[in-house]
């Protein structure tokens, strides 16, 4: 009986713990959290944490007049990337795969380029793949589907990059490199006893730090399981742009579109029925939520850059957070190109951008005003179906794939 | 487990490593075994999932002092 008991805890623990989620289980969970965080207040994104992280670093500084920036503690979008790190580290160490990975100095300044061109193609583009995208297109956002185009562009150029990068300066991926705390035989069991602490502390924390603020509270606490999910699912937006040019599997790109169709079912039905805006005007701005003033030419440029940095950082602004938490130092670089870029950007590079663009590229389009709901819902989908048919059909024929 | 050749990738993650294994697979000989060494968690699936769409052979993996080695035959 207890060969039994003991063997029904392992097979429980094993599920979660031992083997990678399949990736479009991950989506599935992530779109539940994403329609949870737009009840709460406000749909999923990536950039904001890396903006307000870098406004604090430059406050902390005394840089470029700063001084009125939100403290992380304070700020939801920096605490939900803080508990987004943290929660994949608690995935990291319940499942033993945490471990420092000091890559070689190349993919150092790579991760940082990385980096700096995501917060650039993020702050002109207005979005990410999370925000931008992931939420942008459940959110019916047209900008959402110039901004993915972007990504497909960017992650291709990029990729060409890399091919040449290994054939003319390899030493750019090579040289010396350090694992340091990886788990190691029955000695590991650390990992997981860690993690439980890391966990318990996680959860009851932010409801005592925050207990006079409910939204911050449940935006650390879904950021936490956001983190875990995409860490034990190794859930990738970069990679479901990428792979179709790469190896042509479609895992990454399905789980994705799991995600936009669950994200799509429930964003239409809180956008349809204005839930959580009962004031004057409350509807509309609820049914604009995620919806970005960068249609069609401010999203498809800024999806490129963005497109460009998150491949050769190895993860766009989610990807970074969940592989820092498992102890990537490249991405940790990637995260601090993105954070000190961004402030700056937005200071100094969007308001001229914006002026240069005409009226016509940067536009808010929200699909229901031209299609009605169900008509916009319709389009999306028939968007995914054909995205889908690519994705199989070049899988078959690997016709784009590089390797 | 010997190999023919070994392809060090410890501190890359994902792209690089199915990258550069895919570069080196396509240097070598059929029949020969290369030996990867990585440290990315995500190379646990990338690389047996590689292997089963280029009709490579994967022979198997082991882990000792935080490193994985993958060792793949060249079909």
């Amino acid at each position: 009986m207890s060969d039994s008991k003991n063997g029904a805890w392992y097979q429980l623990w094993s599920t979660f713990f031992g083997r990678t989620w399949p990736m479009w289980v991950g989506g599935l969970v992530l779109a539940t959290l994403n329609i949870c965080l737009f009840l709460v207040k406000y749909p999923w994104g990536g950039s904001p944490t890396y903006i307000n992280w870098g406004q604090n670093i430059y406050k902390l500084l005394g840089l470029f007049d700063l001084k009125s920036a939100v403290p992380v503690t304070m700020h939801q979008w920096g605490l939900l990337g803080i508990l987004t790190v943290l929660g994949a580290g608690v995935g990291a160490l319940l499942s033993r795969e945490f471990a420092i990975r000091i890559p070689p100095v190349g993919e150092m300044a790579k991760g940082l380029i990385g980096g700096v061109l995501m917060a650039l193609g993020s702050t002109m583009g207005i979005g990410c793949t999370i925000g931008g995208f992931l939420s942008g297109i459940p959110a019916l956002s047209g900008g959402a589907i110039f901004l993915a185009i972007g990504f497909a562009i960017g992650a291709f150029l990029a990729l060409r990059y890399l091919l040449w990068e290994m054939e003319k300066a390899p030493k750019l991926s090579s040289g010396k490199s350090v694992t340091l705390l990886a788990a190691k035989g029955k000695g590991g069991i650390w990992q997981p006893i860690l993690g439980v602490i890391l966990v318990a502390f996680l959860l009851i924390g932010p409801s005592v730090l925050h207990r006079g603020d409910m939204v911050l509270t449940w935006f650390a606490i879904i950021g936490l399981f956001l983190g875990f999910v995409c860490q034990r699912s190794r859930f990738c937006v970069t990679r479901a742009f990428r792979e179709p040019f790469m190896t042509g599997e479609s895992e990454a790109p399905l789980a994705v579109m799991a995600a936009l169709l669950v994200g799509i079912f429930g964003f239409t039905v809180i956008k349809y029925m204005g839930i959580g805006g009962a004031f004057p005007g409350g509807a509309r701005e609820i049914a604009l939520k995620a919806v970005y003033p960068h249609f069609w030419l401010r999203a498809l440029i800024g999806g490129t850059i963005f497109g460009i940095g998150m491949v050769i950082a190895g993860g766009c602004a989610v990807g970074t957070l969940w592989r820092m938490g498992e102890g990537q130092i490249k991405l940790w670089f990637s995260g601090l190109g993105f954070s000190l870029m961004a402030p700056i950007s937005i200071k100094y590079i969007v308001p001229g951008w914006s002026k240069i663009l005409p009226s016509w590229a940067q536009k808010q389009c929200f699909l229901p005003d031209y299609f009605g709901y169900w008509g916009a819902v319709l389009l999306l989908l028939v968007i995914i179906t054909l995205w889908f048919v690519f994705v199989k059909w070049n899988e078959r024929t690997g016709k784009f794939s590089a390797v | 487990m010997n190999a023919d050749e070994t392809l060090d990738c410890k501190g890359l993650s994902c792209p690089m490593p199915i990258l550069k294994l895919a570069k080196a697979i396509k240097a070598m000989e059929s029949g020969k075994v290369l030996e990867l060494l990585g440290t990315d968690p995500g190379s646990k699936t990338d690389i047996p999932k590689w292997c089963e769409k280029t009709g490579n052979e994967f022979l198997g993996m082991e882990e000792e002092e935080g490193v994985a080695k993958y060792y793949i035959k060249k079909a």
